[in-house]
């Protein structure tokens, strides 16, 4: 009897000797755990697969280089990145599934402002941090203290061009007034557009909207449409599209005989894509983005260098503004030293990236929670060849303006 | 007057793209009763097969209609013999059990078109995609000419085999009355088979056409399959030359619409529902009826 106690005597001895060794070291090796929501399959796959790629080299490089500092800790990032095959509602379930089963310490959200709508309701729910770097929409911010998100409005995309148009006519290069011809896309994105280039023409009398039509996503037929902006006889052709409806509309634009001084499908017209379907259709047209590669900040050097020695290919937006999610939590984290979600939202929400690589160089959150920095315009120009336009500061060209015909 | 013009030619083209996406669907649905939903997937599975014919083997979208046609007609056969035969019939309506297997082709489409080409956005530029010609002072793109023939060809070949062939008489005999045919000695079946066979062929036809005019990806179709749907229950369900005639009708509406009216182009799909909803309650059986009614009116 004595011995079987003495046996359990000393059962416990090790079993406590164990865990009070075992803490200390268990609690040096915990990890940060973040959780990603990305659309890796589905209609959204093109983009949701370049984020997947950037979050990983950004997760990566920060694990290489020994973790993150924690209030002093040196702690790894242990990453679940989960597919919601392009799905809202799958989009929605497994960021719930990430922060009430796996309890990580915060979440980044996906690519596509419908997905990410649905995934921004459940931040509110766990009280964990939640940062997108794929939704531009500002219906999605502003409701919830938890949500952030690094794509600045298209509103400002769209303002943004609209203060590349006056320049041009401070320069002499377009003569007021301006008539627009504007067709938005029905989504939340271009409606965002519109409100944008409206605001600004009522703020500045030089322009004036003469045409404001929307189209369904994936039209069948736009020379209705193209036939009414033919009669309006506009100066200045302002679209925002998806990128099928772009090259559906502009071949039949060309194929119309259609001309106006400028012409600009938002933020299409410097893709890949576009160009390969467009060819010699696409030159002179303006577009703005959230990011470029052209961008003159050693920064956004020394990102291209590196993403393409580990990629074997030049970033897209998409690439940067995503490595710019995952760093700017990163960095939050950092300064809130603790894992306590309380702490790592009010540091999102107080952060100054001081060394973005986004226009500006200075990453930051408004009060909603959106980041609203500047965008780049770029002109397409013969031979595939692509300038930045604007800002000023950041010119790798001159505008052309107006585009010459034919 | 001009504007006439251009509101009668751009109508025509249209029409002539509208009833292309259709002809495959009222083949399927005159003979066998069954709404092909995954005629969408097939018209995206016609459009990047002619895109993977254009890319490794620079055949051009409108040479490769000589591949795809044959390949989508097999293909159509093989899907009938092995899924669709398996149905149970349900007389002269549409089975859940057949709606739900072909959504469920499609979704299968679809996912394997992510596969084999991603989600990446496609489009075919060949040298005549930008060019146009005038056209009784209308310019008029290329592609939508080709188009536009080609889907004339189609409707000519169809009458053709539906009215001076046997085997367009058995499908006749079966799209009218199913049990008499069987009586009469038709193989129901092997026709079903044929019609199915035929109605795949005209979706990757549709598809090969569209790849000349749109960019696409696995979720290419949606939008266009809705629309067929409106013209083929303008058309009559079974008429092929009701579906040419109900896709005019709708593309001249939606064209006057926009020229002449202050009505949103955004709201031609409902413009396209209002009529779909106007037809099934005003002319069932939709312009044929019309037709048979002033037939007889005239002999009564």
């Amino acid at each position: 009897m004595t011995g079987i106690r003495s046996n359990r005597s000393f059962a416990l001895s090790v079993l406590s000797l164990a865990l009070a060794f075992s803490g200390p070291a268990a609690a040096q090796e915990a990890a940060i755990r973040i959780g990603a929501v990305l659309p890796v399959t589905g209609k959204e796959s093109k983009i949701g697969s370049a984020y997947k790629q950037a979050t990983e080299f950004a997760v990566k490089e920060v694990n290489d280089a020994g973790g993150l500092d924690v209030g002093g800790k040196r702690m790894k990032i242990d990453l679940a990145l989960l597919d919601d095959t392009s799905d809202a509602s799958r989009s929605e379930q497994l960021v719930e599934q990430l922060m009430a089963q796996q309890k990580v310490h915060a979440v980044i959200g996906g690519y596509g402002s419908q997905l990410v709508q649905a995934q921004s309701v459940v931040p509110d729910r766990y009280g964990i941090p939640y940062v997108s770097g794929g939704a531009g929409a500002t219906s999605i911010y502003g409701r919830s203290k938890w949500v952030f998100g690094v794509l600045s409005p298209v509103e400002n995309l769209a303002s943004t061009q609209m203060d590349f148009l006056s320049d041009l006519v401070a320069q002499g290069k377009l003569k007021k007034p301006l008539k627009i011809a504007l067709l938005i896309e029905n989504t939340e994105h271009g409606k965002d557009f519109q409100k944008g280039v409206k605001d600004y023409a009522k703020a500045h009398p030089e322009f004036s909207v003469v045409l404001d039509e929307s189209f369904e996503l994936y039209a069948p037929d736009f020379k209705p449409l193209l036939g009414r902006v033919a009669a309006a006889k506009a100066d200045l052709f302002m679209c925002d599209a998806h990128l099928e409806d772009f090259i559906s509309m502009q071949r039949t634009y060309t194929q119309m005989g259609l001309y106006h001084q400028m012409v600009t499908y938002g933020a299409r017209g410097a893709d890949e894509a576009g160009r390969k379907a467009l060819g010699a259709a696409t030159d002179y047209i303006f577009a703005s983005g959230w990011w470029s590669d052209l961008l003159p900040y050693p920064q956004v050097k020394a990102f291209t260098a590196k993403w393409k020695a580990a990629a074997g290919s030049a970033p897209q937006w998409y690439h940067a503004t995503a490595y710019e999610t995952v760093r700017v939590l990163f960095a939050a984290i950092q300064k809130a030293g603790s894992l306590n979600p309380e702490a790592i939202r009010a540091a999102l929400a107080g952060i100054e990236l001081k060394d973005s690589i986004l226009p500006g160089g200075v990453l930051k959150f408004t009060k909603t929670g959106q980041a609203v920095l500047p965008f780049v315009v770029t002109q397409n120009k013969p031979d595939g060849k692509v300038d930045i336009v604007w800002p000023k500061e950041a010119r790798t060209g001159e505008a052309v303006a107006p585009m010459p015909k034919g | 007057m001009q504007q006439a013009l251009d509101v009668v030619v751009n109508s025509f083209l249209a029409a002539g793209l509208y009833a292309t996406m259709a002809y495959g669907l009222a083949v399927i649905y005159g003979v066998m009763r069954i709404i092909n939903l995954a005629h969408a997937g097939i018209m995206m599975l016609g459009a990047y097969t002619t895109f993977t014919l254009f890319t490794h083997f620079s055949i051009d979208p409108f040479l490769s209609i000589v591949v795809v046609v044959p390949l989508f007609f097999a293909g159509g056969v093989a899907l009938y013999r092995t899924v669709v035969r398996r149905l149970p019939r349900s007389g002269s309506t549409p089975s859940m059990e057949s709606l739900l297997l072909l959504f469920g082709v499609w979704l299968v489409l679809q996912n394997l078109a992510y596969v084999l080409w991603s989600g990446d956005t496609q489009s075919i530029l060949t040298s005549y995609t930008l060019k146009s010609v005038s056209l009784l002072g209308v310019r008029v793109g290329v592609p939508s000419l080709g188009v536009f023939g080609m889907s004339a060809l189609s409707l000519l070949v169809l009458e053709f085999v539906l009215h001076r062939t046997y085997l367009g008489k058995a499908i006749r005999a079966v799209t009218q009355n199913r049990d008499a045919a069987l009586l009469s000695g038709v193989d129901a079946d092997r026709i079903s088979a044929v019609a199915f066979g035929v109605g795949t062929a005209f979706a990757g036809l549709a598809g090969t056409l569209l790849s000349t005019l749109f960019a696409f990806t696995p979720d290419f179709g949606r939008s266009f399959l809705l629309k067929a749907f409106c013209i083929i229950v303008l058309g009559g369900l079974e008429s092929v030359t009701g579906v040419a005639a109900g896709a005019f009708v709708l593309a001249l509406l939606e064209n006057v619409t926009a020229a002449y009216t202050a009505v949103p182009t955004s709201l031609q799909d409902a413009l396209s529902f209002t009529l779909l909803v106007v037809t099934l309650v005003v002319l069932p059986q939709g312009l044929p009826g019309l037709s048979r009614l002033a037939h007889v009116r005239r002999r009564g």
